[in-house]
């Protein structure tokens, strides 16, 4: 019955091609808009993630960057040096604004760099210096090819003009990028000299972050002290719970697009079988038979769909890059679990009606069609 | 539990009768209630051909899935070696139809996305056969049939006559012990159909299968061994019956549409034909009225 679903999907190559192409187009729907949020996930926390700290002291519960403010003491620096364990520290000024190029404006994390810093600056850089000096910016790359921007060019920052000094790579995404500018610069925009926002923290060789983040936590008052990839985790859970509920719709959107196609097109092509069934049954074939070729047939259907729309999104996904756009597709294990586990109900949810249409079907018709 | 099947072609089927006895098939209740078999009584022995004929809407579809077990009847018993096949329970009957009828359409009803081998095994294996041997046991069968060359072909691509080759294959296929077959000439044009009514006749005589025909073909009279009469689904005895010159039908000849023409007299199925008749007389005259041989 299996080979019957098979040849009976294949022999009907126009419907073949829009019943797969359109479980194939909704299913690349599901799985492009989860790859697009995975990598904007991924590309959001590109800053923390490639700091080089293995620990970030913040303000008291301030436990990310995005659409959060910190404000330590200068103090705090000294003291989270002393405790045992701490090998390096960097403090960092932070603020989420706009690096303005012209008439383009786009949104960054603004990072204050102090003067020597030996990480939590830009970790690729493809032209220009990697440590802003005065009056000086780095941008990202792509960023500032969109817009027109070379080395040696003025944008501005916190209302002030800055030269761009230097191009990273892998600091933006498709909501934001990351800009650095001295910590003093940023210090005489903000009118703040005595306060910054984050302390990165490197530990010792053989020393748990883990237990450095506690230990500081313990010895320094009102900070929170969270490993670099607590950091992250809880950056990435902002970003989530924001988009959690477009991800919802648009997910919905296509399985919904999805059940409707593979449904009106098992449908059709069982209405189209009718007879043929018909015969099958008065030769003595059973009504489970006939459901299996029918089931067979959406499960083959979408299967070649689900494989199409993969295929599609991986495509892109390294498609998009070489564009120069801002934009990240990462398909994740997960999306696809999710994704098979959907064609799989949309398999099973469109061979209902059509199951129902041949369990009605009486073999008697055989001889009554002509 | 899958089995192989034993070499096909050329197997005697077992003795069988299939007794019809005093079958009735209504339709509807009340005063719309119609009977489309009446009392029907028939037998068919192990090698025998039967063939019903009649006109259209006398009963004989009716009868015909009633025999197939595609159609229970309202009253009476049908039985085949002794099993009595219309008070089954319903999810017993896709077996029976399986293993016990092989199943002629006029239409040949192949499915259009499988080859002939296919189309044949496709039966085997429904019956529990593994599909290597049903393939092997179908390849053998429409080779016997003179469609070793014609295996892989899609039924778009075969003659009428080679659809119907196939379908006798598959109606074989399950070894069965009785063969009804629903106009099998119908489709076919003079030479083939002889060639399918010659075959249905070897899986009669040479393989000892009943075989149940119903038609309109006058010419499978020459291969039957009775010929029925089914007329307001009742049997009749067709030593009663006449052709209409016209149209060729078979029609009764108390029938009142008739006329006498240069002596001789003429039966009608209906007035149409009896006008056209008029107009034409010695068109028509030169047809045999000869009453039909039942």
């Amino acid at each position: 019955m299996t080979r019957l679903a098979f040849r009976n999907l294949f022999q009907n190559k126009i419907r073949m091609v829009i019943s797969v192409g359109g479980v194939a187009l909704a299913l690349m729907l599901i799985l492009s808009l989860d790859a697009i949020f995975t990598g904007v996930e991924q590309r959001i926390t590109v800053y923390i993630d490639n700091s080089g700290a293995d620990i970030f002291v913040s303000q008291s519960d301030v436990r990310n960057m995005h659409m959060a403010s910190s404000s330590l003491p200068d103090s705090v620096t000294r003291i989270v040096k002393a405790v045992p364990g701490v090998a390096k520290v960097t403090p960092i000024s932070y603020i989420s604004n706009y690096v303005v190029m012209g008439d383009e404006r786009n949104l960054a994390y603004i990072i204050g760099l102090p003067d020597m810093a030996e990480f939590g600056g830009p970790w690729k850089i493809s032209s220009g210096g990697s440590l802003p000096e005065e009056g000086e910016a780095i941008i990202d790359r792509a960023i500032a090819e969109k817009s027109g921007v070379h080395l040696g060019d003025e944008v501005k920052i916190l209302g002030e003009e800055f030269e761009v000094a230097g191009l990273a790579e892998e600091t933006s995404s498709l909501v934001n990028s990351v800009a650095f500018i001295s910590m003093d610069d940023f210090a005489e925009l903000r009118g703040n000299y005595d306060t910054f926002s984050f302390l990165l923290v490197k530990v010792k060789e053989g020393v748990s972050p883990q237990d450095t983040a506690k230990r500081i936590e313990a010895w320094v008052r009102d900070v929170t002290a969270q490993t670099t990839e607590a950091f992250s985790n809880q950056e990435r859970k902002v970003v989530k719970d924001m988009s959690t509920d477009v991800i919802t719709i648009m997910n919905l959107i296509g399985f919904l697009i999805g059940l409707a196609v593979m449904a009106l097109t098992v449908y059709t092509a069982t209405l189209a079988r009718r007879p043929e069934y018909g015969v099958l049954k008065a030769l003595g074939a059973r009504n489970g038979h006939l459901y299996r070729a029918v089931l067979a047939q959406a499960l083959i259907s979408v299967a070649i769909g689900f494989a199409v729309g993969l295929a599609i999104t991986l495509l892109l996904s390294a498609i998009i890059p070489r564009l120069g756009l801002s934009m990240v597709l990462q398909v994740s294990s997960a999306s696809l679990l999710k994704v098979g586990g959907l064609s799989l109900v949309i398999a099973g949810i469109s061979a209902v009606l059509p199951i129902r249409q041949i369990s009605g079907l009486d073999p008697a018709v055989v001889f009554r069609s002509k | 539990m899958k089995k192989d099947l034993a070499d096909v072609p050329g197997r005697l089927a077992p003795t069988s009768t299939l007794e019809v006895d005093h079958v009735t098939k209504r339709y509807g209740s009340g005063d719309t209630e119609v009977a489309a078999v009446r009392e029907v009584s028939l037998s068919v022995a192990a090698g025998e051909i039967v063939l019903i004929m009649g006109p259209s809407g006398s009963g004989k579809t009716t009868l015909l899935s009633m025999l197939g077990a595609l159609l229970k009847p309202s009253a009476g018993e049908i039985r085949l070696n002794g099993e009595v096949i219309s008070a089954m329970r319903e999810n017993h009957l896709p077996d029976i139809r399986l293993r016990k009828f092989g199943f002629i359409f006029q239409d040949f009803n192949l499915l259009s996305a499988l080859s002939a081998l296919e189309n044949v095994a496709i039966v085997a294996e429904l019956a529990g056969i593994k599909r290597s041997a049903a393939r092997k046991a179908a390849a053998i069968l429409l080779t016997n049939l003179g469609l070793g060359d014609r295996l892989n072909f899609l039924p778009e691509k075969l003659s009428g006559g080679e659809k119907q080759r196939v379908a006798i294959a598959r109606a074989l296929i399950n070894d069965p012990a009785l063969i009804l077959a629903d106009e099998p000439t119908a489709n076919l044009d003079s030479k083939i159909g002889h060639e399918i009514m010659r075959l249905l006749r070897q899986i009669a005589k040479k393989q000892g299968r009943s075989v149940v025909i119903v038609s309109h073909d006058q010419r499978i009279k020459d291969i039957a061994d009775r010929v029925l009469w089914l007329e307001d689904g009742q049997f009749k005895d067709m030593v009663t019956m006449a052709t209409d010159p016209v149209c060729g039908m078979t029609v009764e000849l108390d029938n009142e549409i008739k006329i006498e023409w240069e002596g001789q007299l003429f039966y009608f199925c209906a007035k149409g034909c009896r006008d056209e008749f008029f107009s034409h007389p010695e068109q028509f005259s030169s047809r045999s009225v000869q009453p039909v041989k039942g």
